[in-house]
């Protein structure tokens, strides 16, 4: 009778590979391996960026065109004709609308009121939430053109979050509402500190810090604090409450507030090239 | 496994990371998006067995770990188990089933996408464990259940066809 033998070859493998992860999850994690890892998605983002851009442009009057082909059935051809023409004509219009609705973002990040002297580079959004696990985009500059970690971005409504990879042309941003995302900000008259967390995208913020039973309207404003080494510069709009409750046994107030800027539909944004270090 | 099997492997990498960079990240559903790197190691763990499962799971989720803003070398520790796995749990079934391409995907992309939120959550990214993983999920399976038969003939045709790897050396010396 044969003898049942396992071959040891993929289990060999498994614990190499299985090794391998570990040893790179954790270097990266305690910043041993944060510079290669850093620079090896830097490249691979500057790498990618053009393939990305290159089959969008390619893919996008495909799907058009399998969009409008969609729903042509048993019509006659003068009717396949005049739907087509009625088609490209709102297709038209349609782009007309979007473009119109982009020209209106971009010159809404362009004139941003509460940003004062600051300098900021606009940027298109290239990439929306490359994971389901990250509230983030990916924008058309980097470091060339001035782009560096943890610089804030904003957009017409307000804070939209910081850089968290700036690669030589693209850059990575994590936004407010992502579970990571934390800003010290500033509320009420005279003015108390609390911190704004995200919950995760499309979900609402929350603050952290607020003392129970203080009295927060509906709509009342959240501002960035500015304090001393923040990475955020002072007075720049992030969020307004709208809804606060006290627990039982709470310390601190339950606050829910709702973002400023559109995190659902950015197109542009702007980075503000401020250096905490040099206020 | 020859310079041409290499080459085709890349291709097949690249093939996938390009569409899932591109067109399945401007496909949403329920905020969701297809994570199609997934099918990568299930179909290498089905057609080339356990060892090629985890060397392809390790390597496309490099890949994908190099675009991702999650942190380096999840995606590879999860694809290695994952592809691993796979190729361990279909050792003794008939690979050629019509059927088990899309019940390895559906199994194998839940699975993935449980653990990828678990152990963000276990590295410093409590974050991960808040954004619906159930949904996430659900969603991700379904939309891989739906491409695995593909994905599994593409990495068929970049792996050799047959592999005993993994099987008890009695079997595989009847199957050679």
């Amino acid at each position: 009778m044969a003898k049942l033998r396992r071959s040891r070859r993929p289990r060999t493998t498994l614990l190499i590979l299985l090794l391998a992860s570990i040893t790179i999850i954790t270097l990266d994690a305690r910043g041993g391996l944060g510079r290669v890892t850093s620079g090896v998605k830097s490249v691979a983002a500057d790498s990618f960026a053009p393939i990305r851009s290159g089959v969008n442009d390619i893919v996008e009057p495909m799907g058009s065109f399998l969009a409008g082909s969609v729903h042509y059935g048993a019509v006659r051809q003068q009717n396949q004709k005049l739907q087509q023409q009625i088609r490209q004509l709102q297709q038209q219009r349609a782009r007309s609308a979007q473009t119109e609705q982009s020209l209106q973002q971009l010159s809404a990040v362009l004139h941003l009121p509460y940003i004062g002297n600051l300098q900021t580079v606009p940027a298109e959004v290239i990439d929306y939430e490359s994971s389901n696990f990250a509230a983030t985009i990916g924008i058309s500059v980097g470091r060339d053109d001035g782009v560096q970690y943890n610089m804030p971005v904003v957009a017409s409504g307000g804070l939209v979050g910081r850089v968290v990879q700036a690669n030589h042309h693209t850059a990575t941003v994590r936004l407010i509402s992502d579970g990571a995302s934390l800003v010290d900000v500033l509320y009420g008259t005279p003015g108390a500190y609390a911190a704004v967390t995200g919950e995760g995208s499309g979900k609402p913020l929350s603050a952290g810090l607020v003392p129970i039973n203080t009295p927060l309207s509906v709509g009342e404003l959240f501002v960035t604090s500015g304090l001393n080494g923040a990475i955020f510069p002072p007075n720049i709009p992030v969020a307004r409450v709208t809804g606060s409750k006290t627990g039982v046994s709470a310390t601190e107030e339950s606050v829910t507030l709702q973002p400023l800027a559109d995190l659902t539909n950015l197109r542009y944004v702007s980075v503000v090239l401020w250096d905490p270090a040099s206020p | 496994m020859t310079a041409r099997d290499t080459a085709r492997v890349t291709l097949v990498v690249f093939a996938f990371i390009v569409v899932q960079q591109t067109l399945m990240l401007d496909i949403r559903i329920g905020g969701v998006h297809p994570d199609i790197m997934v099918l990568l190691p299930m179909a290498a763990g089905l057609v080339g067995g356990p060892g090629r499962g985890a060397t392809m799971g390790f390597g496309s989720g490099l890949v994908a770990d190099c675009l991702l803003p999650t942190p380096f070398g999840l995606s590879a520790f999860i694809g290695t188990l994952i592809g691993f796995g796979v190729g361990l749990a279909t050792v003794a079934l008939d690979r050629s089933s019509w059927w088990l391409p899309t019940v390895a995907a559906l199994v194998a992309s839940v699975l993935y996408e449980v653990f990828y939120a678990l152990l963000g959550s276990i590295l410093g990214q409590p974050q991960m464990l808040h954004v619906g993983v159930t949904r996430t999920a659900l969603l991700v399976a379904v939309c891989n259940a739906v491409l695995a038969v593909p994905a599994v003939r593409m990495v068929g045709w970049a792996l050799p066809k047959v592999s005993t790897e993994g099987m008890p050396t009695s079997m595989a010396g009847s199957l050679r």
